[in-house]
């Protein structure tokens, strides 16, 4: 019995009926609920002590740059604050690939445990407003724009160029979250699909149109994004008219965009997702039987992971968007190296991290099966490691139109830090699913392997791993021997077999087993 | 399929606490109890899904501990929840079955069962559109398939529509025929004495009656369990 209140019901005494008082009230004490019935979305003891260590490190990012810094217009905070504008638009075009790809925006409850409750189209927006923030990506890239703008602005302009940004992310925030229902709406018109397919055509050859014409870096300067950063320095101290203007307007188009969204929203919610429906109505082709037994495990894992069309999405956004940006910013492969590790740690969010959630409940039933449990493991270790070789692999495929030819080092560093980063990214995977397994339905692509919190603390696992990696093998591409990339790798693929063969020991235990395949499937 | 003082924990919970159970080859017996009493969880011992933390549980006279793959190859089960890997068709799961319990020319069985639990238009879709009663339906195919030795059923009424109901019975009567030990676990408790030849009540965990299950039926064998299960 749902012990949450709901917009259905009469107001309680308290906050609740104050909230309830306020236009769209009802729906912000739903939101409180559903947070309040996910625990507050804090499991473990990493989940949470998320808040704090969050915290620290923003006011950090913020201060510590302004005084670490030359000063306004001085030196290489100069060449910052000429990319600034850049990064506010990177920010908000990130935040829509990231709502596009996940359906509209992340659920507070998973679609089937909020089938009884009344949530709302608009709570049901408002829940993905307040959980956009949650997501490693978000969370990094408003860390660079805040220490960015820090760096370039020095301690004089620091609160009002701060202030601008944190208008800035709200309102992009908001603002990306209603063109996301508003595409997710379109896709599920007739043809739909097609038309969404379309316009990122129509991106992807704009781009390509500005790299052929060398127009590129006309086209960034022309972003109006330019003007955030002159009301940020603009008066004294930095505030002035523009100051005022330009945060006003940010919180006005914030306050409209959560309101359109919310409408958005229930167009959206009104009609069926019909990519989703037809993936689990139609028909497949049967093929011949599989020869082997672990053939027969890779063909029904794979179909779990290709079948879904979140998966399917996810995978290709993470493979091109990073694709694109190495493109647009032609970078070197001393750069470009970074990528694969960000698109694996990408790939491994979308289901790795909770790898035996993709059999459901049929969970029991394989588990009845005569197979050896180890074999099991291998089978779902690699499906997993294929899906994020595939992923990076494009990425690096993009990078390598802009990138030049590499040496004989870079090409083995880049080689050597795909296939290092897809290891780490399996192994750790493997590891947090057997040690904390959820129950979660993922034909939703609303839907997340592991609740938002726990989300953010392996994304934030992985993303510096892979990183640090990456940094790693971006300074051995500079060795004038390719075998010095390829030793480094053997160190570190050792440490991810051992991982992953811990992890498998895991799994290999009868009682452990059973708890994970319990769990998966209730 | 022989067991004797089966404890299950999971942490502090205790789901089983002392369960005796025997049944030979032929024999049909129904699992009953309200809900928490232990029921899913012996079936998931008796599957070789969850280990015993005491007791001694022989399967088609195999120890589930010692030799749980040979035990998993002597049995059929469909599990109380689901059972079904979501995106996967019927076929898929069946073929995968089929390899692993090294069956050769399965598909005719395949097939014959399939337009028997009225899927057979459906043997190529992704089980995720599937509902309720269709996935319980396959769920019970998907245990019989391989003519097991020990065809353990949880909860294969639920949701079922009479067709169903009737290919379920037959399955469970085909089982007992070729002398295969049945244990059906429902809520249906006519159902049950329908199928069954003797029926184990459980409560809280503990077995607190074994009786014939004709003794179950009708309005007097209803009184009966009731008052088992207070």
């Amino acid at each position: 019995m749902s012990t949450a209140v709901s917009s259905t019901e009469v107001s309680r005494p308290g906050r609740g009926r104050r909230l309830d008082r306020l236009p769209g009230g009802s729906h912000v004490a739903d939101v409180g609920s559903l947070l309040a019935m996910r625990g507050g979305l804090a499991h473990g003891r990493a989940a949470r002590r998320l808040g704090p260590v969050l915290v620290v490190l923003t006011v950090a990012v913020v201060v510590v740059p302004a005084f670490v810094g030359p000063g306004l217009g001085q030196g290489r905070a100069f060449d910052v604050l000429l990319l600034l504008p850049s990064g506010y638009a990177a920010f908000g075009g990130l935040a829509l690939a990231s709502a596009i790809a996940s359906g509209g925006g992340r659920e507070l409850l998973p679609r089937e445990q909020a089938t009884p409750y009344p949530v709302s189209a608009a709570t049901d927006h408002l829940g993905a407003l307040v959980l956009a923030p949650l997501n490693i990506a978000w969370i990094l890239q408003a860390w660079l724009l805040l220490g960015g703008t820090s760096y370039a602005v020095g301690p004089a302009h620091l609160v009002a160029a701060q202030s601008v940004v944190v208008a800035w992310l709200l309102a992009a925030t908001a603002v990306v979250q209603v063109l996301a229902w508003l595409l997710e709406a379109l896709r599920r018109r007739p043809y739909g699909v097609w038309v969404v397919r379309a316009l990122g055509l129509v991106l992807v050859a704009t781009v390509a149109a500005l790299q052929v014409t060398g127009t590129t870096q006309q086209a960034l300067d022309a972003l109006p994004t330019e003007v955030l950063v002159r009301a940020g320095v603009a008066g004294p101290a930095g505030f002035s008219g523009l100051w005022v203007a330009t945060v006003a307007t940010l919180l006005v188009v914030t306050v409209l965009a959560v309101v359109a969204g919310a409408w958005a929203a229930g167009v959206a919610a009104r009609r069926a997702p019909r990519e989703e429906v037809r993936a689990e109505t139609g028909s497949r082709t049967p093929r011949r039987a599989p020869r082997t037994d672990v053939g027969a495990l890779l063909r029904l894992d794979r179909a779990s992971v290709w079948r879904a069309v979140p998966m399917r999405r996810g995978l290709v956004v993470l493979a091109v968007m990073p694709g694109l940006i190495a493109v647009l910013g032609a970078l070197p492969w001393e750069s470009a190296i970074i990528l694969p590790g960000l698109v694996a740690s990408g790939g491994a969010l979308l289901f790795g991290v909770n790898a035996w959630c993709l059999d459901g409940r049929g969970g029991l039933w394989r588990e009845s099966l005569p197979v050896a449990p180890g074999l099991v493991f291998g089978a779902r270790a690699l499906v997993l490691a294929e899906a994020l070789l595939l992923a990076s692999g494009g990425t690096l495929v993009m990078a390598a139109l802009r990138a030049g030819a590499p040496t004989s080092a870079e090409l083995a560093a880049v080689l050597a830090v795909w296939v290092v980063v897809v290891a780490q990214a399996v192994s750790a995977s493997m590891t947090w699913s057997a040690r904390s397994p959820y129950a979660v339905d993922l034909r939703s692509a609303r839907a997340t392997p592991a609740p938002p919190a726990v989300m953010v603390v392996y994304s934030a696992k992985l993303a510096l791993t892979t990183t640090l990696t990456g940094l790693v093998f971006a300074v051995t591409a500079r060795a004038p021997d390719p075998t010095v990339p390829l030793v480094t790798a053997g160190v570190f693929l050792l440490w991810s077999a051992v991982r992953l063969l811990r992890a498998r020991d895991v799994w290999v235990d009868p009682v452990r087993r059973a708890g994970v395949v319990t769990t998966v499937a209730a | 399929m022989e067991v004797r003082d089966l404890v299950v924990r999971f942490g502090p919970v205790v789901a089983v606490d002392g369960v005796h159970l025997t049944a030979g080859a032929g024999a049909s017996t129904a699992l009953l109890g309200r809900n928490g009493a232990g029921k899913s969880t012996t079936m998931r011992v008796l599957a070789g899904v969850v280990p015993p933390t005491s007791g001694t549980v022989r399967v088609a006279g195999l120890d589930v501990v010692a030799d749980p793959l040979a035990v998993k190859r002597a049995i059929g089960y469909c599990p109380d929840v689901g059972g079904l890997v979501p995106r996967a068709t019927p076929w898929e799961h069946l073929q995968l079955a089929a390899r692993l319990r090294r069956m050769r020319d399965w598909e005719p069985r395949a097939r014959e069962l399939l337009e028997r639990f009225e899927l057979g238009a459906e043997a190529h879709r992704v089980t995720a559109g599937f509902s309720h009663g269709m996935s319980r339906r396959l769920s019970v195919l998907l245990a019989a398939f391989h003519d097991p030795s020990v065809l353990l059923l949880d909860e294969p009424f639920d949701g079922v529509d009479p067709v169903g109901v009737e290919a379920t019975m037959d399955v469970v009567a085909d089982a007992r025929a070729r002398g295969a030990a049945v244990l059906l676990s429902t809520h249906l408790r006519e159902l049950a004495v329908q199928a069954c030849a003797e029926a184990v009540v459980l409560r809280g965990g503990a077995q607190v009656a074994v009786m014939d299950a004709a003794a179950m039926s009708g309005e007097e064998g209803a009184r009966v369990y009731r008052g088992l299960l207070d």
